[in-house]
């Protein structure tokens, strides 16, 4: 039998190098290109951005999470509050899953325990609290959370609805394609892993079918390999175009590019909480007996001297945005209220000199190298425009397995950092980032500046409880306006999402980065 | 030759011991997993939670314990990534590796080695010339370079070849292979080429080496006076002779094609070991770094090993067993 295989392979060697692939006209098939590999297709094991858009082609959620973090009906039709703890959700019927089961309520109880559960705690932010969940009847679930959540839509949306009777399979099971199955736009056809996701329409999907009949994931991580690819007519749409195939992309009469605005803040984090910072010095390099960035002025000065549109102009390639606060407008949280700090270098200089520094002073700024949008590019250009009013700024960038730990438990003085605000609101930057830090309570995880702010825990902890929007609104309102008019983060800019795509398909880009097969459209 | 064998078993084991030590002490140095890995919402006691399951709360000699006895019975780890076996992962990538590596081997051999004997045979022709300055540029264009350079011509603007990936793949020997298809060898094609270039320069210029040092001896004076046929002087006497660097070189190059081909396999988005490997460093997997480099031990004794053997064939004045 091996004989035959090597001999039909010689044969085809020589035959066929140069036969194009030939494709049939009534079928309509997509390929997108993906810049990151998800590990696996189980969708409970790991909640990052990329496991939960490749799992979302498979599966769906009770609650739909929409472009801008809004949540929408999916698998639930309609939900109520019985009392602050108790949700109840009426369950969509109808619906079966890929290999034809009858979708139901148990489906739902054995899901979200099972992302609850899982000894990864992939999904631990999302399900911490969930207290119970029960089946009312087949077609009612209700959720009892240990504490008034307001977020729990949001939460929920993540995590994904599967068949109850692989609520105990492997991670395995899921890569083979034995439980890759769903009720969602597309059904499971092959899983190479590290290479590419193929997928078939779901013919009965219940918000209408999807327009591409075959749709692969190609996991292209290598910038180079995925421009090549979209280039060469290979693929419809890849993420993360690379800033230097802008042009080639643009130039061309079949390419184009789509870009918009991410939920993703870059901030520079300062270190607020030490009487005496490690590593920031008097202009000569002696000991500093105080902290200046403890003083607002000298924060606002620092702020100043940023020519922020010059660097997500020319740095970042217009691969960002301008950022005031942590959520652009249209976002629950965003403030009217925060003042805009533009970019003036000379009255920069005189309020470092009013603050009692009209010799500025010298520190290193410390980053990550990879790890966002041209990080180390845009650290080295802070660092310039810091020098030029005064403040000596030396940079120090490594990579993130090296960074991570240390930035976050408050190693440096001044740091580059970034959060995706994946619930489109407030209190989930708040709480991680200027929260004061309570290993108890579990805030201010990535408070490495030390930020202790009694306005900000108050209104963090309200609204944190607050189930009413109208009320809760106000609050998440309040967290940006402390936030930044206290500067006690430094707001960079969003990055942006940039897409590469043919010109036969349409894309409107996320906020969360996704790119979802279901959402891209055919042009005209 | 048993005697023989027990002692590089020997020497193996130990090479992997040290190995697992080194990489123990070096993943912990550079952080902590658990930082790269767990959802940035995570509060404080979640994140215990899964340092706990991880095993990454106990000191490091007693995480080197466990890993042991796990090893004594066959089992490397789960992958703290991928959350399954970290060999299965592994050996599942090996198919791929491996007939990249056999493939640009198989390539580099048969350009190399005739061309290397041409311009030994005639070094003061233009074309011998030629092959060599040829050469020159093979073993210093760098790799991702070239690979670019390929896509961007036979793929972005000829439209004859893939550009990356590795297409359609067919189950054979319990592992998927591409070579089986014809949309795979389409796909094998670049990637094997971009990794063959260096490896032809290295065979070219060693072979021609070997048939200059080879030509000028007694012996094949001795062979043409007896009259024997150029081809037969050539075939047996020259070749042979110079085979036993040549097969050194091939056999240590082989194993550098499978654990090191990181740079093509990354350009081309080839699903093999390097790409596993590089990203398993970045994320600290350190089950999974183990594993391999422990597979990589492994193969490079028994490389070295059917090297030996091949010198035993190639020349009988060679013996195993004799201490070196």
């Amino acid at each position: 039998m091996s004989t035959n295989i090597l001999k039909r392979a010689a044969l085809l060697l020589f035959a066929s190098i140069v036969m194009p692939t030939v494709t049939l006209a009534q079928e309509t098939p997509l390929v997108i290109g993906m810049s990151t590999t998800p590990t696996t297709l189980d969708p409970h094991e790991d909640s990052s951005a990329v496991q939960s858009a490749t799992s979302r082609h498979i599966w769906d959620s009770l609650i739909n999470l929409t472009a801008t973090s809004g949540s929408a009906p999916e698998l639930a039709t309609e939900w109520t509050t019985i009392d602050p703890t108790h949700w109840e959700f009426k369950l969509r019927q109808g619906v079966k899953f890929h290999d034809g089961s009858d979708f139901d309520a148990d489906d739902v109880v054995a899901s979200l325990f099972r992302a609850r559960d899982k000894p990864s705690q992939g999904f631990a932010s999302y399900t911490r609290n969930i207290a119970n969940v029960t089946a009312k009847d087949p077609h009612t679930v209700v959720i009892e959370t240990k504490v008034p959540d307001p977020l729990l839509l949001n939460s929920i949306s993540r995590i994904r609805i599967i068949s109850a009777d692989c609520k105990d399979a492997p991670v395995q099971e899921f890569d083979s394609g034995k439980c890759a199955v769903g009720t969602g736009a597309y059904s499971f056809v092959s899983y190479s892993p590290g290479s590419n996701l193929t997928l078939k329409r779901n013919d009965s999907y219940f918000p209408g079918a999807s327009h591409w009949s075959d749709v692969t994931l190609r996991f292209l991580p290598d910038d180079g390999a995925r421009l090549a690819s979209l280039l060469s007519n290979e693929i419809d749409i890849i993420e993360a175009l690379p800033a230097d195939g802008m042009s080639r992309v643009q130039s061309s009469s079949s390419l184009q590019v789509i870009s918009g605005q991410s939920s993703r803040l870059v901030y520079i984090g300062l270190d607020v909480g030490r009487d005496v910072s490690p590593f920031v010095k008097a202009a000569d390099g002696s000991d500093l007996d105080k902290n200046p960035l403890k003083d607002l002025k000298v924060r606002r000065a620092m702020l100043m001297s940023i020519n922020r549109p010059a660097i997500v102009d020319r740095v970042m390639q217009k691969n960002g945005t301008v950022a005031d606060q942590f959520v652009a407008k249209g976002y629950a949280g965003h403030s009217d209220q925060v003042e805009n700090v533009g970019y003036d270098p000379k009255a920069a200089k005189e309020l470092l000199a009013e603050a009692g520094y009209p010799e500025g002073f010298s520190l290193t700024l410390h980053g990550p190298s990879g790890r966002y949008v041209k990080d180390a590019e845009v650290l080295q250009a802070v660092g310039q425009m810091f020098t030029r009013i005064g403040i000596k700024s030396r940079v120090e960038v490594m990579p993130w397995s090296m960074y991570s730990e240390e930035y976050s438990k408050g190693t440096y003085s001044t740091y580059l950092g970034s959060w995706g605000v994946n619930t489109g609101e407030t209190t989930n930057p708040a709480v991680a980032l200027v929260a004061t830090r309570d290993e108890a309570k579990g805030t201010g995880r990535y408070n490495g500046g030390g930020v202790s702010d009694p306005k900000i825990d108050e209104a963090l902890a309200k609204a944190s409880s607050t189930l009413d929007e109208a009320q809760r609104v106000p609050l998440l309102q309040e967290l940006s306006t402390q936030t930044f008019n206290n500067l006690w983060l430094l707001p960079m800019h969003y990055e942006n999402v940039v897409l590469g795509a043919k010109k036969t398909v349409t894309y409107t880009p996320r906020g969360d980065k996704y790119t979802l097969a279901y959402e891209v459209k055919p042009a005209n | 030759m048993v005697t023989s064998i027990i002692r590089r078993l020997f020497q193996a084991l130990f090479v992997v011991l040290a190995m697992t030590v080194i990489v123990f002490i070096g993943v912990s140095v550079i952080g902590n997993p658990v930082d790269i890995l767990i959802n940035p919402d995570a509060n404080q006691v979640e994140r215990a939670r899964v340092i706990a399951h991880y095993g990454l709360d106990e000191p490091l000699w007693k995480q080197y314990f466990i890993f042991l006895r796990g090893l004594a019975q066959g089992d490397f780890g789960d992958s703290f990534v991928y959350g399954r076996p970290a060999l299965g992962l592994i050996l599942e990538r090996l198919p791929a590796t491996l007939e990249l590596a056999i493939a640009a081997l198989g390539i580099a051999i048969v350009v190399g080695l005739p061309l290397g004997l041409y311009a030994g045979l005639y070094p003061s022709r233009i074309s011998s010339r030629t092959i060599m300055t040829g050469s020159i540029l093979g073993f210093s264009l760098p790799t991702f370079w070239v690979g670019l350079m390929l896509i961007m011509i036979f793929s972005v603007e000829l439209g004859w070849l893939p550009t990356n990936g590795r297409g359609p793949t067919l189950e054979f020997l319990g592992g998927q292979w591409s070579f089986l298809t014809s949309d795979g060898l389409r796909h094998l094609l670049l990637p094997a080429l971009n990794l063959a270039l260096f490896k032809t320069s290295l065979i070219l210029r060693l072979t021609r080496a070997g048939v200059q040092e080879v030509l000028p001896q007694d012996y094949i004076k001795f062979a043409r006076a007896k009259g024997l046929r150029e081809r037969r002087v050539i075939a047996v006497h020259v070749l042979k002779n110079l085979m036993i660097p040549v097969v050194t070189i091939v056999g240590l190059e082989f194993g550098s094609l499978i654990a090191f081909s990181v740079v093509t396999e990354s350009i081309f988005a080839w699903p093999g070991m390097g790409k596993l490997i590089i990203d398993s460093i970045n994320l600290l997997d350190r089950p999974v770094i183990v594993a391999y480099l422990m597979i990589m031990v492994l193969l490079f004794v028994v490389l070295n090993f059917v090297i030996d053997i091949c010198y035993t064939i190639l020349d009988p004045r060679v013996r195993l067993d004799s201490k070196a």
